[in-house]
């Protein structure tokens, strides 16, 4: 509890950017470099929904070396895009723990934790408190 | 530019629905391959052995489907700028293979910011609904609106 761990990172490209944007996003300024110039961002920027896949992707990552399994998720309590993700950044995923408790009737148990995605600069673009269900161990539940 | 909805035109209390989304198990199975390789997200069998008894979508890919409705029917024409985030987003039940998703959306809350004089924040509590009616997914999203120009 307590903890904190930077769980991995990836670097955002453009073209990655905008394939997602096109498929669930399309507004111009996810999509579209020169339209994007013209907006408020001043330049094309990733879509909040895809900086929370890549948060995912980094976590499941993370779960794997962990060999934790991951058994769903109940939801999630918060969710903050607080800087625009730009072409070229490089997310890093930072992780607290917040809180643990057992599930009553299941050999699970819940894990709520903060994710942080930090740019390259330092700066939390994505800050999110969510609960995830995990397996326990055998000698835990027996 | 004049018929855009802004800020001032919202009401509290107003319901919308739309959309209508058909998932596909090549489509979980993608976003899954990409985001969230879970093996309920990625492999049939696999699937059958976990507690969701068959292959589901990611939980994150029902969100992102969710906005791809909210582009392509509620933004046109409405003077939004963006969101801050989302609160108690819920995941209640599993989409599957087959299932037709569409959207309601009801504005709960509009706060004035305190930093910004041309954007407001609306509150807009969305429920993603499964062909039967029923909300697999709920959530609060915090959306910028600009406010209505000076005559």
């Amino acid at each position: 509890m307590g903890e904190t761990d930077v769980l991995g990172s990836h670097t955002v490209s453009e073209a990655e950017i905008v394939a997602f944007a096109r498929k669930y996003d399309p507004q111009p300024f996810h999509t579209d470099p020169e339209a994007a110039r013209a907006t408020i961002f001043g330049g094309l920027i990733a879509s909040g929904w895809h900086t929370c896949a890549i948060m995912m992707r980094l976590s499941v990552e993370a779960m794997q070396r962990e060999q934790a399994v991951g058994t769903g998720s109940p939801g999630v309590d918060s969710c903050r895009w607080l800087k625009p993700v730009r072409p070229g950044d490089t997310l890093t995923l930072r992780r607290e723990i917040l809180e643990t408790w057992p599930s009553r009737f299941k050999p699970h148990g819940f894990v709520r934790s903060r994710a942080e995605m930090l740019n390259q600069h330092g700066e939390i673009v994505l800050s999110l408190v969510g609960v995830g269900m995990f397996r326990r161990r055998a000698e835990e539940t027996a | 530019m004049s018929d855009l909805v802004y800020f001032e035109d919202i009401e509290i209390g107003e319901v919308h629905r739309f959309g209508r989304y058909e998932v596909t198990r090549e489509e979980i199975v993608e976003y899954a391959g990409q985001f969230d390789p879970q093996p309920f997200h990625l492999d049939e069998d696999a699937a059958k052995q976990s507690m969701f008894g068959g292959l589901v979508a990611s939980g994150w890919h029902t969100g992102a489907m969710l906005m791809r409705m909210i582009c392509d029917h509620a933004i046109p024409g409405a003077a939004t700028t963006g969101a801050l985030g989302f609160d108690d987003l819920k995941w209640l039940k599993p989409v599957r293979p087959g299932d037709v998703l569409s959207v309601e959306t009801r504005i709960t809350e509009k706060i004035e910011s305190r930093s910004r004089r041309d954007v407001g924040v609306v509150k807009i509590e969305s429920r993603v609904l499964g062909q039967h009616g029923h909300a697999v997914m709920t959530l609060t999203s915090l959306v910028l609106y600009r406010r209505r120009p000076p005559a």
